[in-house]
């Protein structure tokens, strides 16, 4: 017996570190397992918190509409799940056998994780499949709140299950200091490997971004609705659908960046030239592509928003205002996009006259770039308050007052932002940075007190009209495509961000990847490997939906009830 | 309905082609894993220079500081009229030619300092080898200037790719003792302010010894995470952690009761 044992022990040293896998590489294939699982993942973690929210403004609302938008996109979470799954084994597998000895020396450190994540989405599992099959027998009084609680209960096993997986993912990027490569993996103590630098900032930012992801699938999946009905009334039904997953999504990608910063300030903190590496080094390049990106997601959003003021009675009010606001959008856009501290050969410096342009270099530094984004993301929170106060007129007798002091917080907000970012260039970098702080509390302070003066100010509103739902040019709802496959291909674009900065570690400065694919390839071929994934997960996301249309009807019922604005 | 489905998977495809396009319109820059660096004695000024401008956007950490325009001379474009670093660098010190100025640039940064800029940049001698530093030269000079960097100037008996300074260690400043000498020589007031001079990155070592005790100061210079002065969490890590290697016993612990006495 110990003789086999033994055997076996020298079979496991002499089997080699890596195998290939035929024709894409090791390194293609499980970077679309693990580019699709995540984008599933994402899903089955952004739709429950959707669904829970949208059930909670049904019961507390009292609108039966939110009911059952919440149970049609439950019912579509149970074929996702399967994929979920389908996909994460297949990402395992690959692990297992393209990379075994990365993969146990990653099992030796975490397997009662492992244990506990399996354990977990059992639970997550059953809980999901109660709350679907139990909607129709709880769904009154006392166990409807139970049948909600179902629902939050589904939605802290899917966040619990995240944060497991993302220990794992950040202790890659970002181990604790102290482990080198001589540190036995059987010695490192699996709190200790959990709790690293990046882990509760990739926690956070992922449950932002998996809102984002999830309200923009459902408007995605609400404007194909919306294409393929052949009633007005199925066509309002989904219309509105449209319009509440934009507004989650809209509403959720204005916290990100905040998220975002604060994962970016502990990479830095953690390693200065992994930052540099990830802001000026070889990736500097994909933030301008990222730019470039949220501009797009900004501007479709907002034109969503412009062209369903068409609906609106009273909007055409507030029609002389998008065109500025377009303005602001474009020009934010243009600035946020301007290359500065790029990797360039020294003919391209030379050709450039020095390490940065000498008109749009200006452009390019942070100040700059701070006060674009921040003034775009006030240009869609006043899109946001045109379109809610569209079809209402005040009647409150401090109405008139009211609408001065928001104009006023405007004013003030952008001048703040302006002032600081104009400040910035006579500073020091240290000080620079603090200013972003004072930039981006202005424009959350304007939000908050704005739209707290709003709420307050539309109390007994007079309606204009009833919004006329379903009455929208179909061009809107390819914009809602758009930002679906935007915020798609953002997330593989910063999936990519994220792991690439380990260049050639498994486990940055501890593990070297020593296969032929260690290098880190440049972005071009990055965004093949990325459209490809988002092409496969968007397959996959439309059979999904049309298995749902098969299995069982649409909940949309026929209503001649008029469906509030989110908020009203 | 076909015609709408259609329009649909254009305008997917349509996103996608074109994110794709710009991505793939944009430089590529690939990060390569590092190699090894073998300079035989057949070696040519291309090969030298290639070499050196890996290093220079490389490993070597140059593009840090050097290109920024603020923290460090432009090297590879012009400088205040007087061109790139090859052009200039014989005329920078009396009595020294380009490749001996710019090796001694690299290896003692503060024998010369250029005006307008702070003594910040670390003996490079301690991060690269012998042969990297040459192959360093080689690209600088050839940045507007001529290579005369050869195989006769490259010892021979390292290879390494990165000397973290095994050797004993002969201490900065030619090993002198004198605390002052030290400081400038290990580049300190490149971020901490003492008696007036120096920057504002870490924490002002004027009055240190009403802070910190002397095993506290001597852990700060030897492994400087181990603590981090409040207000300086966001610089975690930018200070060497090799002074350990490069300070004599006799500069440390002379150093170390020069900032203890400094109440």
């Amino acid at each position: 017996m110990v003789d086999a044992l033994h055997l076996l022990q020298a079979a496991a040293d002499t089997t080699g570190a890596y195998r290939d896998f035929p024709w894409i590489g090791s390194r293609a294939a499980v970077w679309i397992a693990a580019e699709i699982h995540l984008m599933f993942a994402a899903f089955v973690l952004g739709v429950p918190i959707f669904a829970v929210v949208a059930e909670a403004i049904g019961i507390f609302g009292k609108d039966q509409r939110y009911d059952r938008l919440s149970k049609e996109f439950t019912r579509l979470l149970l074929i996702a799940y399967s994929a979920t799954a389908l996909w994460g084994a297949t990402l395992t597998f690959l692990l297992a056998t393209l990379y075994p000895k990365f993969f146990a020396y990653l099992l030796s450190i975490f397997a009662p994780s492992v244990w506990v994540y399996g354990a977990i989405f059992f639970f997550e599992s059953f809980t999901l499949y109660l709350y679907y099959y139990g909607w129709d027998r709880w769904k009154y009084g006392r166990a409807k709140i139970v049948h909600w609680c179902l629902g939050i209960l589904l939605n802290i096993w899917g966040t619990t299950v995240m944060f497991i997986a993302d220990s794992w993912l950040t202790y890659m990027m970002t181990p604790p200091r102290d482990i080198t490569p001589e540190t036995s993996p059987a010695n490192i103590k699996i709190w200790h490997a959990i709790l690293n630098h990046t882990w509760m900032p990739i926690n956070i930012h992922r449950l932002i971004g998996n809102v984002v992801f999830g309200g923009a699938i459902v408007g995605a999946y609400a404007s194909y609705r919306f294409l393929a009905s052949r009633t007005d009334e199925e066509r309002a039904h989904y219309d509105w659908m449209g319009y509440v997953g934009n507004f989650i999504a809209m509403s959720a990608l204005i916290v990100l960046p905040f998220a975002g910063y604060w994962l970016g300030r502990e990479i830095y903190q953690y390693d200065q030239s992994l930052g540099i590496t990830m802001m000026g080094g070889f990736m500097s390049w994909l933030w301008v592509i990222q730019a470039f990106l949220i501009a797009v997601l900004f501007l479709a959003g907002n034109y969503y928003l412009w062209v369903g003021m068409g609906r609106i009675p009273g909007a055409e009010r507030y029609r002389p205002y998008t065109k500025w606001l377009l303005v602001v959008l474009v020009l934010g856009a243009l600035v946020w996009g301007t290359p500065h501290t790029m990797i360039a050969d020294s003919r391209e410096l030379a050709a450039m006259g020095g390490s940065h342009h000498p008109l749009l270099g200006a452009l390019g530094v942070m100040s700059a770039k701070n006060t674009a984004v921040n003034l775009m993301i006030l240009a869609t929170f006043l899109s946001f308050l045109l379109y809610r106060r569209a079809n209402i007129r005040q009647v409150v007798p401090w109405a008139k007052t009211g609408t001065r002091i928001q104009a006023a917080m405007f004013v003030i907000a952008a001048a703040i932002v302006l002032f600081f970012g104009i400040r910035g260039y006579f500073v020091e970098a240290i000080v620079r940075i603090g200013y972003s702080v004072y930039q981006v509390g202005a424009v959350l302070a304007c939000i908050v007190f704005v739209t707290l003066i709003d709420v307050l100010m539309a109390r007994g509103a007079q309606s204009l009209g009833a919004i006329q739902w379903g009455k929208m040019p179909p061009r809107s709802q390819y914009a809602l495509f758009i930002l679906a496959v935007t915020f798609t291909w953002l997330m593989g674009l910063m999936g990519f961000a994220r792991s690439g900065i380990r260049q050639h570690w498994h486990v940055y400065g501890v593990l070297q990847d020593m296969t032929p694919y260690a290098a880190t390839p440049a972005l071009g071929y990055a965004a093949i490997m990325i459209s490809t994934c988002v092409l496969i997960f968007l397959s996959l996301v439309g059979f999904i939906f049309w298995l749902g249309g098969l299995a069982e009807k649409s909940t949309f019922v026929p209503s001649t009830v008029e469906a509030p604005h989110v908020g009203h | 309905m076909w015609a709408t489905n259609l329009r649909i998977i254009g305008v997917v495809l349509g996103t996608l082609a074109l994110y794709t396009l710009i991505a793939n319109k944009i430089p590529q820059v690939q990060s390569d894993v590092p190699r090894a660096l073998t300079l035989g004695a057949n070696v040519t000024p291309e090969q030298l220079v290639s070499a050196g401008d890996q290093l220079y956007h490389g490993a070597g950490g140059c593009t840090a500081c050097h290109g920024l325009g603020t923290r460090a001379p432009n090297l590879l474009t012009d400088e205040k009229g007087q061109g790139p670093i090859g052009a200039r660098c014989g005329k920078r010190e009396a009595g020294k030619d380009c490749k001996a100025y710019l090796h001694e640039s690299l290896a003692s940064p503060r024998a010369y300092v250029v005006a307008g800029y702070e003594p910040i940049m670390p003996e490079m001698g301690r991060i690269l080898s012998p042969q990297q530093l040459w192959a360093l030269v080689a690209f600088l000079e050839s940045n507007g200037g001529t290579v005369d960097v050869s195989a006769s100037d490259i010892p021979s008996s390292t290879t390494s790719t990165t000397s973290t300074s095994s050797t004993p260690s002969a201490g900065i400043s030619g090993g002198s003792t004198d605390p002052m000498a030290i400081i400038r020589g290990a580049g300190c007031t490149g971020c901490h302010k003492i008696n007036g001079e120096g920057g504002a990155i870490g924490p002002e070592l004027t009055h240190v010894g009403s802070r910190l005790s002397a095993n506290l100061i001597r852990e700060s210079i030897l492994t400087p995470d181990a603590k981090i002065a409040k207000g300086f969490e966001k610089f975690k890590g930018i200070m060497p952690k090799t002074f350990g290697n490069q300070l004599t016993a006799a500069q440390l612990e002379a150093l170390v009761q020069f900032l203890v006495s400094h109440k």
